[in-house]
């Protein structure tokens, strides 16, 4: 009998709560849902575009493909994922390469040497913009493949912001390797470099996957400073030329956008949800998205 | 590590030798390349990193070095030196008219030209073959001269110069033939560029028959510092980047020069900048807390939602609420701004149609910002939502359980247990969200671009965050660069965000992590 006057409250709270879920869901979703949906809608005004299309045709998605003058959005997709991608695998060597040397000798300046690294990363590397337009400008009069408007230029700015974070992330996992793994080879007569390179490499594959993964990610949406040192349209990032594909023609181009859009997120959310307890745990434990 | 020490490295000593010195060989050529064109800064660059890369190769004590040095190379050429750099631009007036050096202004002053109502005259023949212009024969009062293309200037007697029709000018010089004026034309633009030293000024084209002798504009006294206009007798002093005039006229370029505190005062004085920086900082503010607390407040709901075990398919929940953040934020900001457009974009269709108004988005200062943090809770919220997961299921089960047997209700357990404990290990990741939206250029910048406008004259609109109001100071096309007000800008930034990690330092737990890292 006591359970009687529980029961429906019991049954109701569950259907509320459900019922909120799935506001919640909506909210997050319908943006991208929109997109999907008239990105497959051949009118190109968005006041008349359709979630779901009268007409679903894959005619925005040829567009985008075969229109390639001013606006080049294959050209502009593989230059993000050559700049994206180098700046990731680089990083991925260096940090994994100071983050060793951090975590396994003991040197004079070592704590002193993250203290600094961990100071210098709290201020945002896009605050110094002008200095870093101004460095480039200069360093392009002397090498001309490493200035303004290059993709080598780019990396390089990335490279040094990408590298105070990932470095203090490998650093910890590192520290959890047990040193006697290396300590064998090393009585073998290995080197510590080749400790390095064969033995704790492989053993942090996992660590160096989700580094990669979050820097190829953050570069890949990273708007300011790519807009600041690409300006020939052939070099854009798409993070730069994708607003280009509307500017304000929201009317006349809106399904152009809409396909480029999708294919542009469709990369990033398929390595996202592939990989998504390893990319949460590194953005949420560090604190940092971008 | 004792084993580390005897077996420190990477290769055979002699492999290291021979790349290392192939690799000085090569590096020490662009240093003497570059001192031939005074690079000093970059030869003292290039320099420095030379030597350091012997040093570390062969130094057993800096072993470590070797591991840390790329990265730390590049850690310090992209975000240490700017960092400094910044600071410096801050103290100088480096912005659009003081971009040069000291020694360019006075070179490009010193090369401009007059022509005093006196100066010589001298009329001119031209001589060549077919497409080429070989030399000019120029005569006058002052003299006889021969130019030769490109540009040399020799007396006429030593070229040989043949007078056939025996009018006095000659119509052949070193055996090419004479150009009548119609083809002389086709060279005009040579003739344009001809600047040929003579005596104290240049020798140029005046009229298209003749030429006539220059005087410089300027001549610079090292040692007074002072710029004297020759036609005038003018006086003009260097001072703070500038030559100026005793009654105040100043010469254009100037140059790069320390102005103290001048462009931080400028935000404290000038009223332009002033209004400005008081309105784009309050905004600023404003926007990081609310969009902060929104998100922590939606996230954390949905968290709590999703805790609940006996909620069916939260995995799945929790998967569909994360989109937001695992789509590219430029892409959904763009999204959100097709949305928000007054004519044709989906809010203000849907508000028509059901209620007859029309929002203007973005067009309005009050309802640009609405959509500004808006768009900002959509995109945080499952980052709030997600910290909070992690932090709820880290709080023991028997807190609850003990609550319970005391009789606490729903509400009180969720704000004497939940929400202190939750906040203990979220606050640190509040504070970084904070830092984070307060300099969230991506989505002002694509959303609305810092606009409206809010006061004609000031570059500061109504959603424009100290980030974009600096970006607008020097990158803003149309308006000239104040690069020297956008690194005082930075410089606030840098400060502001110190403070925030100080305070997320001292009054949580992180300090104590860090240090059991280290």
């Amino acid at each position: 009998m006591a359970f009687r006057g529980k029961a429906p409250r019991f049954w109701l709270g569950r259907l509320v709560r459900n019922v909120l879920a799935w506001v919640a869901i909506a909210f997050a979703l319908f943006p991208a849902l929109f997109v999907l949906g008239t990105s497959f809608d051949p009118v190109q005004n968005l006041r008349t575009a359709r979630i779901i299309p009268a007409q679903p045709t894959f005619a925005n998605y040829l567009h985008i493909f075969r229109e390639r003058q001013e606006i080049n959005f294959p050209r502009w997709l593989l230059n993000t994922v050559y700049v994206a991608g180098t700046t990731a695998v680089v990083s991925v060597f260096l940090c994994a390469l100071g983050a060793y040397a951090f975590s396994r000798f003991r040197f004079r300046g070592r704590r002193a040497g993250l203290l600094t690294i961990l100071l210098v990363q709290m201020f945002p590397q896009t605050v110094g913009m002008v200095a870093i337009y101004l460095i480039l400008q200069a360093l392009g009069k002397q090498i001309p493949w490493l200035g303004l408007n290059t993709h080598p230029g780019l990396i390089l700015v990335y490279l040094g912001g990408a590298i105070g974070f990932n470095t203090w992330f490998m650093k910890g996992y590192f520290d959890t390797i047990p040193r006697s793994l290396e300590e064998s080879a090393l009585v073998d007569g290995a080197t510590p470099f080749q400790a390095f390179w064969r033995i704790i490499l492989p053993v942090a594959r996992p660590i160096l996957a989700v580094v990669f993964v979050i820097q190829f990610i953050s570069v890949y949406s990273e708007y300011l400073l790519a807009s600041l040192i690409l300006k020939g349209m052939d070099k854009y990032t798409l993070a730069v030329g994708l607003q280009l594909f509307i500017g304000e023609a929201y009317n006349r181009r809106w399904g152009s956008f809409a396909a480029a859009a999708v294919i542009g997120a469709a990369l990033i959310l398929l390595i996202f949800y592939a990989l998504q307890s390893q990319i949460i745990s590194g953005l949420t434990g560090g604190a940092v998205k971008e | 590590m004792a084993g580390f020490r005897g077996l420190g490295l990477l290769s055979t000593t002699a492999l290291k030798v021979v790349v290392l010195s192939l690799f000085d060989a090569v590096a020490l050529y662009f240093v003497v390349l570059l001192a031939w064109e005074k690079s000093w800064l970059l030869v003292g660059v290039i320099f420095a990193g030379l030597l350091g890369l012997n040093i570390l190769a062969f130094s057993r004590r800096l072993y470590p070095f070797r591991y840390l040095a790329p990265g730390l190379l590049f850690m310090v050429l992209m975000v240490v030196i700017p960092l400094v750099y910044t600071v410096y631009i801050s103290f100088t007036n480096y912005a659009t008219g003081n971009i040069l050096t000291k020694d360019q202004v006075v070179q490009l002053l010193t090369s401009r030209q007059f022509l005093p109502p006196n100066s010589p005259s001298f009329t001119f023949r031209a001589f060549g073959e077919g497409q080429n212009l070989y030399g000019l024969y120029l005569w006058g009062p002052a003299g006889e001269y021969v130019i030769l293309t490109p540009g040399q200037l020799s007396p006429a007697s030593a070229h040989a110069l043949k007078d056939v029709d025996g009018d006095g000018i000659p119509d052949f010089l070193d055996g090419k033939a004479a150009l009548a004026l119609p083809e002389l034309t086709r060279f005009l633009s040579t003739l344009q560029n001809l600047n040929i030293p003579f005596g104290d000024g240049w020798l140029r084209l005046s009229t298209l028959t003749t030429f006539r002798v220059y005087s410089p504009q300027y001549r610079y006294d090292p040692e007074a510092d002072v710029l004297v206009d020759l036609r005038t007798g003018k006086e003009y002093r260097a001072q703070a980047g500038n030559f100026v005039a005793a009654d105040g006229e100043k010469l254009d370029p100037g140059w790069i020069s320390g102005v103290g505190l001048a462009n931080y005062i400028r935000f404290l004085r000038d009223p332009l900048y002033h209004r400005a920086f008081v309105r784009v900082f309050t905004w600023t503010v404003i926007w990081s807390v609310l969009t902060v607390t929104l998100s922590f407040a939606l996230g954390l709901g949905l968290a709590i939602l999703l805790n609940d075990r006996q909620l069916r398919f939260r995995k799945l929940y929790r998967s569909l609420l994360i989109v937001p953040y695992a789509i590219p934020a430029f892409i959904s900001i763009l999204i959100w701004r097709g949305f928000f457009n007054v004519e044709v974009g989906l809010f203000n269709q849907f508000l028509s149609q059901y209620l007859g108004v029309r929002v203007p988005w973005l067009t309005d200062p009050f309802w640009a910002r609405f959509a500004c943090i808006l768009t900002n809770v959509w995109l945080t919220y499952p980052y709030m939502m997600l910290v909070s997961l992690g932090a709820l299921q880290s709080i023991p089960e028997e807190m609850y359980e003990a609550a319970k047997v005391d009789g606490a209700s729903g509400w009180q357990r969720f704000s004497r247990i939940t929400f202190p404990l939750l906040l203990v290990s979220v606050a640190p990741l509040l504070i970084g969200s904070f830092a984070f939206t307060f300099n969230n250029f991506t989505l002002i910048w694509l959303l609305t671009r810092g606009e409206p406008v809010v006061e004609i004259g000031s570059r500061a609109g109504a959603t424009d965050i100290l980030l974009s109001y600096a970006y607008k100071l020097s990158f803003q096309g149309g308006r000239g660069a104040e690069y020297n007000m956008t690194a005082a800008l930075a410089v606030i930034i840098f400060v502001i965000v110190a403070l925030i990690s100080g305070i997320s330092f001292t009054r949580t737990k992180a300090l104590e992590e860090v240090s059991r890292g280290l």
